[in-house]
């Protein structure tokens, strides 16, 4: 039992890892408020959201590999490690000179898509089911949505719609998170099936 | 005041107060893999939160498949299911268990139990067939991944030691790159081929099949979990070396994957069946190193320096055949070692499928080497005259391939029994259906 103690809580991890979703989307938000000008004057300041992005996806790999008590859970963990240091990597190769197409951009296209698509393959059940069914659906479908973001930044790099959308997915990214609790009604109970709020 | 606000908002940020997730297991007697020295009166599982006990919720199998366990039901606010046992005789138990959870999802599991013998692994428990020809195809993929990465990165420390221009670098990351990948994907996958053999669940109720007792109770899953967690460190120092050009980073790397490699030495034949000692885990570390970094340097040699960087080609080639030399006498060495240790008399070559694997192996070996010879003895000498780089080219991506597929023919005797050394096993085995 080489995990037996060391294994936080679930809701811990999903916590931690909001707050590290948080910080990314406050990263993005200042600079678009600031603007890439202003906030390119202190060069490490343009690592700041791609190596945490990175570091996030390395930080998901013991998530993926320590709670195996659900095999949808962890491919869904797996997925999320490596799509986290995809774009973080990509990022941050732009950044550092490394890669030279603003189509790299893409990486991050592909990590909303795989993102939301993992979290709406692992719920199964409707969205009105309990709060947790909710937020696999709203997370899901705004992963998704989100990806339009991105890709607008691609072809046009300098938007500032995009950009500022691309950093709200973010914000709203973590309030879900920070909302989860596993079958708490939303919106009061909806359905008969949900069970009793635990825990 | 600022700085408070700020340690105050951290603070409440990491203090949560649940989070979404289906039923998991939290406590079960007997536990997973328990040796217990009388028979138990029932099996007891609890959950993190209510569950609904469904019909046969609790089955608890003897070594012929029979159901010892009476009715299952729900207890103490619906977080425990108990199902009574009658006096279980002395042997090895198969637990197999589902519930509904409260999100609607039906979660299973499956653990294993001794009375007054050892518990065999979860891997062995009753219904579970062993591993398929698609896991030897996957372990043949974790291997040709380790070969990649910490071979490739071997090479380019040992053998491409001077600092290589932008191409052959471009390419050199690459083909790690490929190659750390498919070990974490391949790892994965692995992983849950062998959690639904155990399982033995419709693919809609493998999603929420239970695989700790897999990943905690079983030394493959402890391996599982340990080199997915190294070599995603290795992945992010491979990623690290590009991103700074620090070779410190690939030395990191390569020192690290190094290591990892030997969680397979530490879960597989060596360490666990008759006759394992320390001798037979470095022995097959040494072999398994070896065998990564020859294949591996093969591949970077036909792939990245002929290509792209042909002023080194010479120099390389030669280097490598140095290197070379050393690690095929260590692979022969171990691999002899190994071979006797697991198949103790000669007929078992031809008398056992394990033997009939490796007799196709060494095959393979010989065919290697002698090209290896060629190479080291005919190649090296001439390789200044014009046309035998042209010709090398070819050779050395033939090489490579037989050396690939003297890691499919690993791959396969890994997942394969050796024959038995004693008349009469001492430890009982659940699970008579093995290749």
């Amino acid at each position: 039992m080489i995990v037996a103690g060391i294994e936080p809580k679930a809701e811990m991890v999903h916590w931690w890892f909001a707050t590290g979703i948080l910080i990314l989307g406050l990263l993005l938000v200042a600079e678009v408020v600031v603007g890439p000008e202003v906030w390119g004057r202190r060069p490490w300041r343009r690592y700041l959201w791609p190596g945490l992005c990175f570091l996030l996806g390395v930080l998901m790999w013991p998530v993926m590999a320590l709670y195996t008590n659900s095999m949808i859970h962890m491919v869904a963990h797996g997925s999320w490690a490596q799509v986290l240091m995809l774009t973080g990597g990509a990022e941050l190769g732009v950044v550092r000179g490394k890669l030279h197409s603003q189509y790299w951009r893409l990486t991050s296209v592909v990590a909303l898509l795989v993102s939301g698509t993992a979290f709406l393959v692992h719920e199964q059940n409707g969205w009105y089911f309990a709060r947790a069914a909710f937020l696999h659906h709203a997370l899901g479908w705004t992963l998704i949505v989100a990806a339009v973001f991105p890709l607008a930044q691609a072809v046009r790099p300098r938007s500032v719609v995009a950009a500022s959308g691309f950093a709200l997915t973010f914000l709203v990214i973590a309030v879900l998170l920070f909302c989860d609790r596993d079958s708490a009604a939303i919106f009061g109970h909806f359905s008969t099936f949900a069970g009793v709020p635990h825990r | 005041m600022r700085r408070a606000l700020v340690v105050t908002a951290l603070a409440a940020l990491a203090l949560p107060t649940s989070a979404f997730a289906h039923a998991s297991i939290q406590r079960a007697s007997p536990g997973f893999a328990q040796r217990l020295s009388s028979s138990p009166r029932q099996v007891v599982i609890s959950f993190d939160q209510s569950v609904d006990a469904l019909p046969k919720a609790i089955v608890v199998l003897t070594p012929d498949g029979k159901n010892v366990a009476g009715t299952p039901r729900a207890l103490s606010a619906k977080r425990e299911i108990v199902a009574p046992l009658p006096r279980l005789p002395k042997g090895a138990y198969t637990v197999r268990w589902q519930a509904l959870s409260n999100d609607g999802h039906i979660v299973s599991g499956v653990y294993t139990f001794g009375v007054r013998v050892p518990a065999p692994p979860v891997t062995d428990a009753v219904g579970a067939q062993g591993p398929t020809r698609i896991e030897d195809i996957v372990r043949w993929l974790y291997f040709l991944g380790l070969a990649l990465a910490v071979g490739g990165v071997g090479f380019r420390l040992l053998v491409m030691r001077e600092a290589p221009p932008a191409r052959p670098q471009r390419r050199f990351f690459w083909v790690t790159g490929i190659g750390i990948v498919g070990v974490l994907e391949a790892g994965i996958a692995a992983f849950l081929l062998r959690g639904e053999d155990a399982l033995q669940l419709p693919f809609s109720r493998f999603l929420y099949g239970d695989l700790s007792p897999l990943a905690q109770g079983t030394r493959f899953g402890q391996t599982f979990v340990v080199m997915e967690l190294g070599f995603a460190l290795f992945a992010a120092l491979l990623y690290l070396a590009w991103l700074l050009e620090r070779d410190s980073f690939l030395w990191a790397a390569f020192v690290l994957g190094l290591v990892f490699v030997s969680g397979l030495s530490l879960s597989g034949h060596s360490a666990a069946d008759a006759g394992h000692s320390w001798v037979s885990e470095l022995a097959d570390w040494v072999h398994l190193s070896a065998a990564t970094l020859w294949v591996g340097g093969l591949v970077q040699l036909a792939l990245v320096v002929w290509p792209s960087w042909p002023e080194l080609r010479a120099t390389a080639f030669r280097r490598f055949s140095r290197v070379a030399t050393v690690l095929v006498a260590l692979l022969l060495c171990a691999g002899t070692y190994l071979s006797v240790l697991r198949l103790p008399h000669v007929h078992d070559l031809w008398t056992t499928g394990y033997g009939h694997v490796l007799l196709l192996k060494l095959g393979l070996v010989c065919l290697a080497l002698g090209w290896g010879a060629a190479h080291h003895f005919l190649a090296v000498p001439r390789i200044e005259r014009p046309g035998v780089t042209g010709t090398l080219a070819r050779t050395l991506v033939g090489e490579s391939a037989v050396a690939m597929a003297v890691l499919l023919m690993a791959a396969v005797l890994t997942d394969s029994k050796p024959p038995p050394q004693q008349p009469a096993a001492k430890a009982p085995v659940a699970v008579s259906a093995r290749r």
